[in-house]
């Protein structure tokens, strides 16, 4: 997948797990711009984003990344 | 009461109880949340729409999820994050006590949570609940 296609599928996620059709995710996109991405909802987002990409996300990983941007670096590495 | 650790738990686990309910159990539960709708209350405005007795609320069969969790599985360090419950068929007391049955699905070491599918089945062995719980656990 392309960083484009990449991002496509994120928004399905994002708009799947927040309920919300009009999320649309950039690379600075954080917590902070979405009114319900509270810690229980980052289990559940991560959670879905490994099964739409079939990969799965080491614990450091998931502590440590800052945007959505970080997130797509490591979804393109594990292609 | 279990004390299960993520640890001690596979997927496949199940634990199951009874739950009693009775007309003071749906009394008591009318006085804590003040739904008086009559469908739960009114013996003949439950048999005008067509149930043979009045239904227990939904809500307090679904009360049986906190036990489940919070002394079942994982029991005391439960956390409950979030629960999604269908309520498939109505419950009636003469068909209680109900049967809880709860399995954990997944598990997730690195967010210390677990799923667990589970059912409500009545005494007549018909399923009146089924869902789904996402429980977390104290460290």
């Amino acid at each position: 997948m392309t960083r484009e296609e990449i991002y496509k599928a994120l928004d399905e996620v994002f708009e799947e797990v927040f309920d919300d059709e009009s999320i649309h995710v950039t690379d600075t996109t954080t917590a902070e711009d979405i009114e319900d991405w509270d810690s229980l909802e980052h289990i559940n987002l991560v959670v879905a984003i490994e099964n739409r990409f079939g990969i799965k996300f080491n614990m450091s990983e998931v502590t440590s990344m800052k945007n959505v941007g970080e997130m797509v670096d490591i979804i393109l590495e594990r292609q | 009461m279990n004390r299960f650790s993520i640890k001690e738990l596979e997927i496949g686990h199940e634990e199951s109880f009874v739950f009693e309910l009775d007309e003071r159990k749906v009394k008591q539960f009318l006085m804590i949340t003040n739904d008086i709708n009559p469908l739960h209350n009114d013996l003949e405005f439950a048999r005008e729409k067509g149930y043979s007795e009045k239904v227990v609320y939904g809500m307090l069969t679904a009360s049986a999820l906190s036990t489940l969790a919070g002394v079942y599985l994982p029991g005391e360090k439960s956390l409950i994050h979030s629960v999604e419950v269908n309520f498939v068929k109505p419950v009636f007391l003469s068909r209680c006590p109900l049967t809880v049955v709860g399995k954990v699905t997944e598990k997730d070491d690195r967010f210390s949570r677990i799923t667990i599918k589970f059912t409500i089945i009545d005494k007549m062995d018909e399923k009146v609940s089924r869902g789904t719980m996402k429980i977390g656990f104290l460290e």
